[in-house]
């Protein structure tokens, strides 16, 4: 078993997972960057080790500085969280080396689904469809061209080693692909220190959907039904529910023994995730795997009522599976949606920083909020912009999305600009509504106003003006406190 | 009295004891605090949480859902929407978000067209590909690869051509 857990992230998924570690009884260890001192995390676990200063690299990303804070904490587990680390091999090898429990999959699978070639190719084997696209052979701009000629435009350039949509573009004609590649091929080169770059073919209309799977180091591995994800700003998720619309239990039972055949060819352990992309036809082709955490891991566990955290420690620990999951005994209830608060601002997407003035976090019932920020938290430039998580879940889908506008209008920030608006717009919408969307659903959207601030807006507004100038005077004033306290404060 | 702008929206507020007048129009409310900080406004028995939180000439004000940046003095001119990508200021490119310098693409007195790629911003992960606005020799490029740069610095000059 373990006792004593180094979470090696910060922000949501380091407090998240301390949360479930402290009802376990296993001791915490959070770690911080020296720019990052202050941030909830590090307050919010049993001992906090810092990182040192220093850039992204030389902190949260360093395997040596990792290694080190778990040496001097005397930790024996190390959990990756999402980002950063969690999918590095090295980190992984380095951990079990020194005898330390890996909260993830085996270093080899993530090996095996690092590079998005090998993986298609071994799903291919698998039996379990891909999308088309070129393959491992399609190297320089030629084999591409001509790959793509063969695919059809418009195609998805994307990066071997990448994800998250870094380094990714779209390119709708022959005489743009020559200048896509150069530019992939050097984000690629920057982010990941492998500049292969690969075709993949744009299906139109496609929605996202992704089945959670988990597996013990006793040869059992099942899946956890799945997540929908198609609303998406700069290919990435902003809103998440479950169960998907789009499927019927025959497709949810073909897509999930995929889900498990994909687990299952590269030995998978803990939990992961196997993107789908599901076309207009009800096509289903394998997008990749996830070998981790999942960002929007809690609607899974509203629908199903349990704690993944929970059984990553367990099956790290050398548990076996319980035997409701392995029987299929497992049966989503109700509808679940999570929606996810960036700092930037709603209509160009760009990332905002500043400080949380006012942060009054939404409640209730069927409300769980994931978050790593409080009331005068700063939110930098170096860090994800993502502030928090909001998760509701009730009786059906209906309830659930009305459940969701409720408790967004609830959450209080002020001092950085976010989403929210944009996440409103996208749950009013008649089209996410109706279940019939694709991950063009934000693109679709018609532009939102946010039309006059109310009386009452207006008058705070003024009120906050006069009142400050009225606190300067107080502060200057004979009745102060602080000015009779013989200057010492002047 | 005080003109108060709220993107394109802008009122001339005059606020007195227990009432305010609103481009002319006068509101009764009734403030309700906690701990002295503003809560909640009553207006015609509808109570409206609030909060406010003021930044030098900014307020920030949340009001029964919604969240606003206000502003006092004039309006901003139309056209001068901070939206978009990377803003133009006179001949000047324009940060549009405070981030890091990864990579500039071209030098200073280089003949450029619009569109072209001036230099690669990255910021909270993401790299945003800062273009020239129109055609033009760069004049000004003060930022090295690596810089860190807040929201609307200046990045880079574009003099028009023949000029």
């Amino acid at each position: 078993m373990i006792r004593r857990l180094l979470v090696a992230n910060r922000g949501e998924i380091a407090v998240r997972v301390f949360r479930t570690a402290r009802e376990m009884g296993i001791e915490t260890v959070a770690v911080y960057a020296e720019d990052d001192a202050s941030a909830v995390h590090s307050g919010r676990a049993d001992r906090a080790v810092s990182l040192g200063a220093g850039p992204v690299s030389e902190t949260y990303l360093s395997i040596p500085r990792i290694l080190e804070a778990a040496r001097a904490s005397g930790a024996d587990a190390v959990h990756p969280g999402y980002g950063f680390l969690s999918e590095s091999p090295e980190l992984a090898r380095a951990v079990e080396e020194r005898g330390l429990s890996w909260v993830g999959p085996p270093p080899s699978s993530i090996e095996e689904m690092a590079d998005k070639l090998r993986a298609r190719a071994r799903m291919r084997a698998a039996g379990v469809p891909v999308v088309p696209g070129s393959d491992e052979n399609a190297r320089d701009d030629e084999a591409l061209s001509s790959a793509a000629k063969e695919i059809g435009f418009p195609v998805l350039v994307k990066a071997a080693a990448g994800g998250g949509g870094k380094g990714m573009s779209r390119v709708e004609a022959a005489s743009e692909l020559p200048g896509a590649l150069a530019e992939g091929r050097r984000i690629a080169a920057a982010a990941f220190g492998d500049d292969r770059v690969y075709l993949e073919k744009l299906l139109g209309r496609a929605r996202h959907v992704e089945f959670q799977i988990f597996a013990d180091r006793h040869g059992n591995t099942v899946h956890l039904f799945e997540r929908e994800c198609s609303v998406q700003r700069r290919h990435q998720k902003i809103v998440e529910e479950t169960p998907s619309p789009a499927l019927d239990a025959a497709l949810r039972r073909a897509m999930g023994e995929a889900a498990v055949a994909a687990a299952r060819s590269v030995e998978y352990v803990g939990a992961g995730t196997i993107e789908f992309l599901l076309d207009s036809e009800r096509r289903f082709y394998f997008l990749e795997m996830n070998t981790r955490l999942q960002v929007e891991h809690p609607i899974t566990e509203a629908t199903l009522g349990l704690d993944l955290v929970r059984w990553q420690l367990e099956v790290a620990g050398g548990a076996a599976l319980p035997v409701t999951w392995r029987s299929e005994g497992l049966a989503p209830r109700g509808h679940a949606i999570e929606m996810r608060l960036y700092a930037e601002d709603p209509v160009d997407f760009l990332p905002r920083s500043g400080s949380l003035e006012e942060w009054i976090e939404p409640a209730g019932p069927g409300v769980r909020v994931d978050s790593g920020f409080e009331r005068g938290s700063v939110v930098g430039v170096e860090y994800d912009p993502l502030l928090a998580k909001l998760v509701v879940h009730a009786a059906d889908r209906p309830a659930a999305i009305e459940r969701a506008l409720r408790a967004l209008s609830e959450w209080v920030v002020l001092g950085v600009e976010t989403n929210r608006p944009l996440l409103e717009a996208a749950l009013c919408s008649a089209e996410f509504r109706s279940g019939d969307y694709a991950t063009d659903l934000v693109a679709r959207l018609p532009r939102r106003e946010s039309g006059a601030p109310s009386d009452a807006a207006w008058i705070a507004a003024a009120l906050s003006f006069a009142e400050k100038a009225a606190g300067t005077a107080v502060v200057a004033g004979p009745a102060d406190p602080w000015g009779t306290a013989n200057g010492w404060r002047s | 009295m005080s003109r108060l702008t709220a993107g394109d929206e802008a009122r001339d507020v005059r606020l007195e004891k227990g009432s305010a007048e609103l481009d002319g129009r006068t509101v009764r409310f009734r403030e309700i605090r906690r701990g002295g900080a503003l809560v909640a406004l009553e207006i015609g028995g509808e109570v409206h949480p609030v909060r406010a939180v003021r930044e030098g000439d900014r307020v920030f004000v949340a009001c029964d859902g919604s969240t606003y940046e206000m502003r006092r003095g004039p309006a901003i001119a139309p056209g001068a929407s901070r939206r978009g990508s990377a803003g133009e200021h006179g001949a000047g490119l324009l940060a549009p978000m405070p981030g890091r310098v990864r990579k500039t693409l071209v030098r200073r007195g280089e003949r450029i067209a619009k569109g072209d790629v001036v230099l690669i911003l990255e910021a909270m992960k993401m790299e945003h590909a800062i273009r020239a606005p129109r055609d033009g020799i760069v004049t000004k490029l003060d930022h090295h690869d690596g810089d860190l740069v807040e929201a609307g610095t200046v990045l880079a000059e574009i003099a028009a051509d023949g000029t």
